[in-house]
């Protein structure tokens, strides 16, 4: 039997060496080498309790986007139009609370003003997908057109509304509105809470403030009541965004008609998967992702302008890329994504834990970080696929 | 003989003024492997492009178990019990042999929940039936020898209910050895004695080996059928050659 000893030939693997190459270990090691660098170069302020709000701020911002610029990739498409669509929507929500709804419906609450916009975005979403999958042309030129389009229309709204490019001072809706709170609220005060209990603790038996246990144990402030009260919103839409890509990518059938669709088209098509339904979705996801982003800026600050995500689209698709997903499509996994985020995250923020850096070096180290995914994941891809 | 599982009459094919094929005439018996032999732009892709609901035929029937179909899409030809492993084999390479297995056609449980353990089992039986045993299914089909995608194609289209099983060229690509496993595939299907091969191949040998029923195409029409015992070796080579007398060839060769 030719065959049957050709398949004996692969070895089986123990669990230690499907974990070294499952596709995420580059990225997860990265990831810690950072949290360590980082966590010696600032002295562990970097993880004291504002740091690590702040961290997770940033890390959930981009992370929100790359999942969903990820996904689209692992289908096979780019996405440059997020940023813009983040400003888009920013503006949307911003200009609806301050001037009330279109077509004389009156006053707009954070809910209407953040359901209209979505409903705007989606159908956005839908058009750029049905263009790309009905043209046939690349998306990269499709969504760059969007790209240029949807700033320039978030730039005359502003100005022919609101007569300037920033809207500011909108009340803060948090307090009676549980729309803006979800978007702009704390979470996971319970953590902080717990914190500020240890940090109590450490001053009961007598640690020194400057104490390295301290630093990292205590959430009080000079007063000595508490700190920090919770995370930003957006880590909770990180995490529910999180599970439900990775729920859905590795174990439906949802996921697997992704995947199909970005490693090979035609075969997915020869098998009944409706390749072009699930790339319009998914941009309409892209879309969604990059409203939640815009939703939580705005109600959390109570302000908008015109710049708002500005470059977030190729953030999102860097942060894909080290993260593991192919540039070609067909592979990656929302694990390696979240790695990637919190690895760029930490590493843009670096510069406010050590300030002895100039803030330059993050793009430096994205770039060379970048280079170094490619050429990783283009070795997975090769071993994959035996090297065609 | 029993009634054909899939006739085709007098199919015409034209893509504007270009005849692709001139009236073509098949016949497939279940239990018996067909082999459709031609030059290169005979017509073969063609007329299995029409049978697997590619193409239109623009004139002429095709009968599934002596009932005239029309076949609007592949997924009508696929229903009828049409199943087509096209060259590319439609595989991605990147996913497992499992999501290969069952893409577009997943085992659900609730939720949308993919079945995955079930997928498994299934796609390593179904494999094991014509002759692999794939230990892990979860490997990607990157990793797998030419002779063994060719395999899981096959395999797939069993399963999922392919009465005529159309083969376009398997054995091409493939080294030695890897055609011998395919070769092998092909007559355990046979033995099974429900499912009618098409076997499409540009190799005489291979044809001989496993066939019962010959089609020679040239130029889009059939310019020889019978099979396996009116057939001569000499006669096969001569269809093979397009109809051109072996002869002839030599002669034109050495005016060169």
């Amino acid at each position: 039997m030719a065959d049957r000893s050709e398949s004996d030939r692969l070895a089986q693997e123990t669990w230690l060496q499907r974990t070294v190459r499952r596709p995420e270990i580059g990225a997860f090691i990265v990831m810690i080498v950072i949290v360590i660098a980082l966590a010696w170069a600032s002295d562990g302020k970097a993880f004291n309790a504002l740091g690590l709000k702040n961290n997770i701020q940033i890390i959930a911002q981009y992370g929100i986007i790359a999942i969903g610029a990820a996904l689209l990739m692992i289908a096979g498409e780019f996405d440059l139009s997020i940023g813009s669509m983040i400003g888009f929507a920013g503006m949307s929500m911003a200009i609806m609370l301050k001037w009330g709804l279109p077509f004389g419906l009156g006053e707009a609450t954070p809910l209407t003003a953040f359901a209209i916009t979505l409903a705007m975005t989606l159908a956005l979403g839908w058009m750029i997908g049905t263009i790309v999958v009905r043209s046939g042309l690349s998306s990269f030129i499709v969504t760059l057109a969007f790209l240029f389009f949807m700033r320039g229309v978030t730039e005359v709204s502003f100005r022919l509304i609101n007569k300037s490019t920033q809207v500011s001072g909108l009340p803060d809706y948090k307090e009676e509105s549980w729309v803006a709170w979800s978007f702009g609220g704390e979470v996971f005060g319970w953590f902080y809470d717990a914190w500020y209990w240890l940090g109590s603790y450490f001053v009961s038996i007598g640690i020194e403030r400057g104490d390295q246990w301290f630093i990292l144990g205590g959430n009080l402030n000079r007063r000595g009541t508490q700190w920090v009260e919770g995370f930003d919103a957006r880590f909770a839409w990180f995490i529910a965004l999180a599970l439900v890509a990775y729920y859905v990518l590795s174990r439906t059938q949802l996921g697997n008609w992704i995947y199909a669709t970005g490693d090979n088209k035609d075969a997915a098509r020869a098998n009944g998967v409706p390749t072009n339904k699930v790339k319009i979705g998914l941009f309409m996801f892209t879309a969604f992702c990059a409203t939640i982003f815009a939703a939580c800026q705005v109600y959390e600050n109570n302000t908008s302008d015109a710049a708002k995500g500005n470059l977030m689209e190729l953030f999102a698709i860097a942060i894909a890329v080290v993260g593991g997903t192919l540039m070609t499509g067909g592979f990656g996994t929302v694990l390696g994504v979240v790695f990637g985020a919190i690895t760029v995250g930490l590493v843009a923020n670096a510069v406010f834990f050590i300030p002895a850096i100039d803030g330059a070096w993050f793009r430096v180290f994205l770039g060379a970080i970048l280079l170094a995914a490619v050429f990783a994941n283009e070795r997975i891809r090769k071993r994959i696929t035996g090297g065609i | 003989m029993a009634e054909p599982y899939l006739r085709v009459d007098k199919l015409v094919k034209r893509f504007g003024p270009f005849t692709a094929l001139g009236g073509v005439d098949l016949e497939v018996y279940p239990g018996e492997v067909h082999a459709l032999l031609g030059d290169n732009g005979a017509g073969k892709s063609t007329l299995i492009k029409t049978l697997a609901g590619v193409h239109q035929p623009t004139e002429g029937q095709i009968y599934i178990e002596g009932k005239p179909v029309q076949f609007r899409s592949p997924r009508d030809a696929s229903a009828a019990g049409i199943g087509t492993v096209y060259q590319d084999l439609a595989l991605n390479q990147l996913m497992s042999v499992t999501r290969n297995f069952f893409m577009g056609r997943e085992i659900k449980k609730s939720f949308g929940m993919l079945d995955l353990d079930t997928m498994n089992q299934i796609a390593h039986d179904e494999m094991l039936k014509i002759g692999i045993d794939f230990s892990d299914p979860t490997q990607a089909v990157g990793t797998m020898s030419g002779g063994q995608r060719q395999t899981l194609a096959i395999a797939r289209a069993i399963y999922f209910g392919a009465k005529v099983l159309i083969l376009d060229e398997p054995t091409s690509a493939l080294g030695q050895k890897q055609q011998m496993g395919v070769l092998k595939t092909i007559k355990r299907v046979r033995q099974r004695g429900d499912i009618a091969i098409i076997f499409i191949t540009h190799n005489e040998i291979h044809s001989r080996l496993v066939g019962d029923r010959f089609t020679f195409l040239a130029l889009g029409k059939v310019i020889g059928a019978g099979d396996a015992e009116e057939i001569t070796d000499k006669e096969m080579r001569r269809l093979m050659s397009g109809g051109a007398e072996m002869g002839d060839l030599e002669q034109e060769l050495a005016e060169i």
